[in-house]
């Protein structure tokens, strides 16, 4: 068999053409029809009606707690509505788990990625579909690793099945995701903010692919804080604020600015702050030279002044991530780092943070924070030690209370019972209490990984304010960011990483150009070869 | 300079606390925040090994009469089972880092072995009584140490799963107690001072007077036959174990980072905690409480059988910390829940003997419950 020709999924007869599945005449595949969803105390949707068209794309967005996540478990089947129904295909449905969704062509593609490391892409391709012999008596593997091929060609994604799913990158793995996805013949596919682990290369390719997949019928739903997305691919926008249904706009109605203020219900200012003048001339806070982390990046050479911001910039991939985990000692490295003139090797994020370097993982849920511990737990984790009451045997209950309470203050944070799991907080009061404590030990270097990823538009302009602040107050500061406008917005320089070394770098100056963004992206992808410090 | 989102009246003050349940209540697996007014399922979660417990309680004393509720069962269950609680105490420790110890009853009669073999030869060599017995204690809990300190050393600098490195504990550690003792008893030269740490204790009750017969008469806590009841040492151990290893759990550094690394080893190693040391200590306390419970079981029944004494107490300190509550995933563990643990392990033994209940038929029974405990807990498993 070739990949090309795919056998029907079982349970399905002769119908695996999405436009062929029976729509409500109007085109309507999937409605939520007045859902009202109530946990105590709050209702987190408000009797929402909202429709999903065949060959549309349609992007929700708000704030977060706005009630997109609870929207989307409503579609998929992971949460029943107190009040209100879902319709697929015109007709009422009930949905006893994501399974019953599933079945009725409702796939989701979840934020947190959901393969089974141990088994190669293929067989995670089709999990739970698998092409058998006869009695199913063992998998045929050249056939499933056909058939995975080709649904990832289809998506434009040159991934090997053979590969296990342990070795992908965030990026690919999300491509095997969607042709999970596409391989239980889902109609209508729901996106939770798959761009926000994705690079502006691979952002691009995925928005192609929701074109190429609402032109064969399908429907598209897709939440994202990147408003430029939004308003780029999106055919129909729906603005959630407080649980409730604001606004919908159709294709060309809303630009960035007039969604933001339907999402905080108000306008909005530039969100990045004005630059401190960089103090060019004291001494480096931190030096590399000839830097790398082994088998990762090499060679890397950037010294970064107190009070100077510099952007990190690059694909997925690029090496910005594990560089920075091999200056606090989490990675191997090679070459040398000098810290206040001193030459270092840090063993450990402990040993880097006692040199006054701290790093805030990009990856907030997984290694930045204790998800399930409290925030007064999570505030105090690295700088626990202060806290040590004879010898360890207790810790100052009321010093790490009001240190908490300090932070909440100094940084806006919405917390009002830090006792509780750090879980119940909204992504940007959790990154504002990863960033917190890391300050908390009094670095004079702070290195943030994707500061604002999964933070809500309110959210971002805060954290970058609280970052040009920390500059202006001193400390030396690198941006790894994936947002280019937020690199660009941010720093007072920009480095751009390839394939783990330096591909060049854009002076202050040269980030007031206009064309500054395609500098970047061109560099980041190898388009212009020639290295060069400035144009 | 913006001031974009400083204020944000629009939503107000209230509706921002409810959006903080809502990112909670949204994912149900996160946290303790309630789903409903009251859920029987939640309350179990949390609360279900006292109800269990109270059952038990209840059933027993209905099936057995009053005499159950007894001062004296109860010292009588603790006495036998303080053993199998010391153990249990520690393993909710390495449990809540996310390890296991299979080698706990192994270590526990290694460390015997060694003690009373190591009084023996000093007894010979003609130092007292006291002498010989203080090189024994001290004897078993170094080697529960040394053994703990090698299952930690596999588990951090060997970077072996736990389960496999104190697999091999299991094996190897009570193989070489057999060995020594060629699979035979080792009898303890002492002739009563080393068996008074495991039989002797603070008597609860004190003479009276004498009675009409002319016989002593005593008053408190008397045992059946009218003689005063003795709290032993090795309760008084247990219980006193429980409590330092519970605050060591909730108030202290080490409990802190214990948490931390069971609940996610990754964001703690990027939160800068020693996660290799902390994990080594919790091995090597472990092997020291095995020591320590070795030194009551063998001066119980002053001598230590090779192939008999903790053999499989490592299923019943699992059993019982599982029973407890404490996540068999890490993270959360609690030891007071442990304790219970032991009680209701204790209690059903107790109960399925008087009822005559085949000791074949005990496991049986005994399983049923580890499942059904795991099944009502499983919410925070999740």
């Amino acid at each position: 068999m070739t990949g090309a020709s795919q056998p029907n999924p079982p349970g399905r007869a002769a119908a695996p053409a999405p436009a062929g599945v029976a729509a409500a005449p109007s085109g309507v595949l999937l409605a939520a029809r007045g859902v009202t969803v109530e946990y105590p105390g709050v209702r987190a949707l408000d009797d929402v009606s909202i429709e999903f068209r065949a060959g549309e794309i349609h992007a929700v967005v708000g704030e977060n707690g706005a009630g997109k996540s609870t929207l989307m478990k409503v579609l998929s089947g992971l949460v029943r509505p107190t009040t209100g129904s879902v319709e697929v295909g015109g007709r009422r449905a009930q949905f006893s788990g994501p399974s019953d969704a599933i079945r009725a062509g409702v796939a989701m593609v979840h934020q947190e990625l959901n393969l089974v490391p141990a088994l190669d892409v293929a067989e995670n391709v089709l999990l739970g579909r698998e092409e058998v012999m006869a009695f199913g008596l063992a998998i045929r593997r050249g056939a499933q690793r056909a058939r995975a091929k080709a649904l990832l060609a289809m998506l434009g994604a040159d991934i090997d099945p053979a590969r296990s799913a342990e070795d992908l990158s965030i990026a690919e793995a999300q491509f095997v995701e969607i042709a999970k996805c596409l391989a239980s013949d889902a109609r209508v596919l729901i996106f939770d903010e798959p761009t926000a682990v994705l690079g502006e290369r691979e952002t691009t390719r995925l928005l192609a692919l929701f074109r190429r997949l609402r032109d064969e019928g399908r429907a598209i739903v897709f939440i994202s804080h990147h408003l430029d997305e939004v308003v780029a691919v999106a055919d129909r926008t729906t603005v959630l604020r407080d649980g409730r249904l604001v606004q919908e706009f159709a294709r060309g109605a809303a630009d960035e600015d007039a969604l933001a203020a339907a999402m905080v219900g108000r306008e909005l200012g530039s969100i990045y702050p004005e630059k401190g003048v960089a103090v060019t001339d004291a001494a480096p806070a931190i030096e590399l030279v000839g830097f790398g982390a082994t088998g990762r990046s090499r060679g890397i050479s950037l010294a970064v002044r107190p009070g100077e911001i510099v952007g990190l910039a690059g694909l997925v991939g690029s090496g910005r991530t594990e560089t920075a985990e091999a200056i606090v000692g989490l990675r191997r490295s090679t070459g040398s780092l000098r810290v206040g003139g001193r030459d270092v090797r840090f063993t450990s994020p402990a040993a880097a943070r006692a040199a006054g370097v701290a790093y805030v993982s990009e990856d907030r849920k997984g290694r930045g924070l204790h998800v399930t511990m409290s925030s007064i737990e999570n505030m105090t984790m690295p700088s626990l030690d202060r806290y040590a009451r004879l010898g360890g045997i207790s810790i100052d209950g009321s010093g790490e209370r009001a240190t908490t309470d300090r932070w909440i203050r100094d940084f806006a944070i919405r917390c009002a019972r830090p006792e509780l799991p750090i879980s119940s907080l909204s992504g940007g009061n959790q990154q504002k209490f990863a960033l917190a404590r890391w300050l908390e030990a009094g670095p004079r270097v702070l290195i943030v990984d994707e500061p604002t990823r999964g933070v809500d538009v309110g959210a971002k302009g805060e954290i970058y304010r609280i970052i040009a602040d920390l500059a202006r107050r001193g400390l030396a500061c690198i941006v790894i960011s994936s947002e280019l406008p937020e690199v660009i917005g941010l720093s007072h320089r920009v480095v751009v990483l390839r394939g783990g070394e330096v591909a060049g770098e854009l002076p202050r100056e040269r980030l007031l150009r206009e064309d500054c963004e395609e500098r970047i992206v061109r560099l980041a992808s190898g388009l212009s070869e020639e290295k060069e410090r400035d144009a | 300079m913006s001031d974009s989102s400083k204020d944000r009246s629009g939503s107000g003050a209230s509706a921002d606390a409810g959006k903080a349940t809502v990112a909670a209540a949204g994912s149900p697996r996160q946290g303790g925040t309630s789903r409903g007014p009251f859920e029987l399922g939640r309350f179990l979660e949390r609360w279900g090994v006292l109800v269990a417990f109270f059952l038990l309680l209840g059933t027993s004393t209905w099936a057995e009469g009053f005499d159950f509720l007894s001062f004296e069962n109860f010292r009588t269950m603790l006495n036998s089972n303080s053993a199998v609680g010391i153990l249990a105490i520690g393993m909710t420790l390495v449990i809540v880092s996310s390890g296991i110890d299979l080698s706990v009853g192994s270590m526990l009669v290694l460390s015997a072995a060694f003690g009373v073999t190591a009084m023996n030869w000093v007894a010979e060599r003609g130092q007292s009584e006291l002498n010989s017995v203080l090189v024994a204690v001290a004897a078993m809990l170094l080697t529960g140490l040394v053994a703990g300190m090698l299952n930690g050393a596999l588990v951090v600098v060997g970077r072996l799963a736990p389960f496999i490195a104190t697999l091999g504990g299991l094996a190897a550690y009570r193989s070489i107690a057999l060995a020594i003792a060629e699979a035979g008893e080792i009898r303890s030269s002492s002739a009563t001072l080393f068996a008074k740490i495991g039989r002797s204790g603070i008597p609860l009750g004190w003479e009276s007077g004498v009675d009409a017969d002319g016989n002593l008469a005593y008053a408190g806590l008397l045992n059946a036959g009218g003689k005063p009841l003795t709290l032993t040492w090795a309760i008084i151990a247990f219980v006193a174990i429980a409590l330092v290893a519970q605050w060591f759990l909730s108030m202290s550094r080490f409990g802190r980072q214990l948490v931390a690394v069971g609940a996610n080893e990754t964001a703690a190693r990027y939160a800068g905690v020693p996660v290799g040391w902390v994990r080594f200590r919790v091995y090597a306390i472990m092997g020291m409480l095995a020591g320590v419970a070795g030194a009551f079981v063998s001066a119980r029944g002053n001598s230590v059988s090779t192939s008999g004494t903790g053999l499989n107490y490592e299923l019943d300190a699992i059993a019982a910390v599982v029973i407890g509550g404490t996540s068999l995933r890490g993270g959360f563990g609690r030891v007071w829940g442990t304790v219970i643990g032991v009680l209701i392990l204790a209690m059903m033994t107790n109960i399925l003997t008087i009822s005559k209940v085949s000791v074949y038929w005990q496991g049986a029974v005994k399983g049923a419950v580890i499942v059904l405990a795991v099944l009502v807990q499983r919410g925070r498993r999740a």
